[in-house]
């Protein structure tokens, strides 16, 4: 098979300090093991998109400032980037990536970051941060983490939580037990799950691969490979779902 | 005015800790603040702060041993303990029963969290702002925030800033809202290019300019070879050796260099300074080395992190890839995300993966393609699995952990449980 699997990682510099590397190496080692080529494009600031297919596009977290430096070049390449969600390609944004894919975030100062409008949901900042191991059910099994952050996720109308928290905060609605956490629009995901998330829960990375590649009338073919990271996955998934009901860390740690 | 101090002190850091707590009530009740002025007035060479993401300890420890050299006598702060409780109650701890301190200078490795307001009470003549590196978030949630409390800190020394030129943050210092004068120490360009990553200071993503403001460095490493490093003192060559290999000890000394130097003035001695670093021992877990059982010929190299930058600065720093290896990651390091950050090139294998995040850090290996022996995550059955592989070829293991897990292996090797006061 020569098919080759183009995944584009955004502003890796500046969104890229919670491992986000790590749901890209997901992306790309697990094609690689389907039997399938790879080709990784980072995008910094004042770079283009590339031409073309795109059928992987990450974008990762990063401190608000760095929100405020990549918003202009962000929102230059709006239409392109609203075409690849349009397209049903494969999107996956972490913190502060999905929130400016959002429809923006309102800081705890008031001040309004503008988003894309690409994600049905707009945040707000509070004092009260959510830090800590997170668990939550969805459609592709448990999702399991680490969340740090201290983002609201309202919803719009019509739209939904991807899972719902058994432990840990969760980004919608009152945090605990019963909030959600991500969401879904088509083949775009949006998270607040660290990890980084995707190594953690190869069952929801291969959700979306599996969508990906029949885009391109591909299926995905899961291999002993696989079956040897999944096996490490559940060894760090069990551990983490034991702790986090009984973990509590405080924001600092004195 | 020291009890506004404190009590402003005490303020600070209830709104840290997001609520009410006992540590206001604990710090005016027990610690006398009105004090704690008084005494650190009473050091003839005055009071020394570093700070920094990483680097703080073993820094404070080069400093120490660089002004005893000199023949002063040095009050330092228990490794770990900066933050102001442990600060002044190490102070308080070593004054005599009528309020005088016995030492001639005080250097303090104090937490970026505190520095401005532990500065207003303690008047540091010197700070030291060693570098902004991306550390475990969750503590002040965004690196530019922990950046300003180390250049607001800084505005409070009285004689001197000494400044990484080589880190994007501090390199641009607004040197006019200074009280004292800005002292620049770094690498030489082709050291931190020669470096698999640079220095991993963390990026400046507020300004325009991303990566360092051109400075020139007073102190500069401009040769390392191994442990022994040359350092450009004003014009000097001062050849040392570092307690433990790489690049990063080597821009700490030079910091610890330009500190020392701010300190004494003219009684500062290039002869006297290497000497000091002569007779430092490795801190714990910075290059330490403890035999693998007792009795055994064969040792342990402890090689400690607690974040990306440390962890893929002591990688960057191996010779070559090491023969036995056990990597180790607790719960004492909450979110490990960013071991996806790190390259793991530097090594071919792990023999032992332990800890409670012995799975997760496993994964990341795997994910890295660097094979992993063993994954254990009990730790004492760890260190029986690495005794029980056979000799190496340099009679050495290298031993990767986060600092609790440290503590631990020292432990089980038979070595002392409390981190003491560095002499
Ligand atoms: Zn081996």
């Amino acid at each position: 098979m020569s098919e080759t699997m183009r995944i584009v990682q955004l502003y890796p510099e500046l969104l890229g300090v919670t491992g986000d590397r790590g749901n890209v190496a997901v992306f790309e080692t697990r094609l690689r093991a389907a039997g399938l080529d790879v080709e990784t494009v980072r995008v910094g600031v004042g770079e283009p998109l590339p031409d073309g297919g795109i059928d992987v596009l990450v974008i990762g977290n990063g401190p608000l400032s760095a929100m405020r430096r990549v918003a202009p070049d962000l929102h230059a390449k709006r239409e392109v980037i609203a075409a690849i969600f349009s397209a049903g390609s494969l999107v996956f944004a972490v913190g502060a990536g999905a929130e400016l894919l959002s429809r923006g975030t309102t800081t705890i100062e008031g001040e309004h970051l503008a988003g894309l409008d690409l994600f049905p949901f707009a945040v707000t900042r509070s004092r009260e941060r959510r830090v800590g191991y997170i668990v939550a059910e969805s459609e592709h099994g448990q999702i399991v983490g680490f969340e740090d952050h201290a983002a609201t996720w309202h919803l719009d109308a019509g739209a939904a939580a991807l899972a719902t928290v058994t432990a840990g905060g969760g980004s919608i609605g009152v945090p605990g037990a019963g909030a959600g956490e991500s969401i879904r629009v088509g083949e775009a995901y949006a998270t607040n799950v660290q990890g980084p998330a995707l190594p953690l829960n190869p069952e929801w990375a291969d959700a979306m691969l599996t969508a990906a590649l029949a885009r391109r009338g591909i299926d995905y073919a899961r291999t002993r490979e696989h079956e040897r990271l999944d096996a490490l996955a559940r060894g760090a998934r069990e551990r983490i779902i034991a702790l986090a009901r009984v973990t509590q860390i405080t924001a600092i740690g004195l | 005015m020291p009890a506004i101090a404190a009590g402003k002190l005490a303020r600070w850091a209830t709104r840290l800790r997001g609520g009410g707590s006992a540590f206001p009530g604990y710090l005016t009740n027990r610690l006398a603040p009105s004090l704690l002025p008084t005494l650190a007035g009473q050091f003839p060479y005055g009071v020394l702060f570093v700070l920094g993401s990483n680097g703080k300890t073993t820094t404070t420890h080069m400093i120490s041993e660089v002004l005893r050299a000199h023949g002063l006598t040095v009050f330092t702060n228990p490794t770990g303990a900066n933050l102001p409780q442990g600060v002044t109650s190490a102070l308080l701890a070593d004054a005599t029963l009528t309020g005088r301190v016995r030492a001639d200078v005080a250097v303090l490795e104090v937490d970026e969290g505190y520095a401005a307001d532990l500065a207003d009470v303690l008047s540091p003549r010197v700070i030291v702002a060693l570098n902004v590196q991306i550390d475990q978030l969750y503590r002040f949630f965004e690196t530019e925030r922990v950046a300003d409390m180390m250049l607001d800190a800084a505005t409070r020394a009285s004689h001197e800033v000494i400044v990484n030129r080589d880190d994007p943050y501090l390199s641009k210092i607004d040197e006019t809202g200074l009280r004292g004068r800005a002292v620049f120490f770094g690498a030489s360009a082709a050291l931190v290019q020669a470096s698999a990553h640079g220095l991993v200071n963390a990026t400046d993503t507020r300004s325009e300019q991303a990566g360092i403001a051109a400075r020139a460095a007073e102190v500069e490493v401009v040769a390392t070879s191994g442990r022994n490093v040359t350092i450009d003192f004003r014009g000097t060559p001062i050849d040392i050796m570092l307690p433990a290999r790489g690049l990063h000890y080597a821009v700490d000394a030079a910091a610890a260099l330009a500190a020392a130097s701010g300190v004494l003035g003219e009684r500062f001695e290039p002869a006297a300074a290497a000497a000091g670093f002569g007779a430092m021992a490795p801190a714990y877990g910075r290059g330490e080395v403890i035999p693998l059982a007792p009795g055994r010929d064969d040792v342990v190299e402890f090689v400690m992190f607690k974040n990306a930058p440390s962890l893929q600065l002591n990688l960057d720093a191996l010779e070559a890839a090491p023969e036995r290896v056990l990597m180790a990651i607790d719960e004492g390091t909450p979110d490990i995300s960013w071991i996806y950050d790190v390259d793991f090139d530097a090594l071919d294998h792990v023999d032992v993966v332990s800890g409670e995040k012995a799975h997760q850090v496993a994964l990341r290996l795997a994910y890295a393609g660097v094979p992993v022996g063993t994954v254990e995550p009990d730790v004492a059955k760890a260190v029986e699995l690495m005794r029980a592989l056979p000799a190496t070829a340099n009679g050495r293991q290298s031993w990767l952990v986060n600092y609790e897990i440290m503590m631990q292996g020292r432990r089980l090797l038979g070595h002392g449980d409390q981190e003491v006061a560095r002499r």
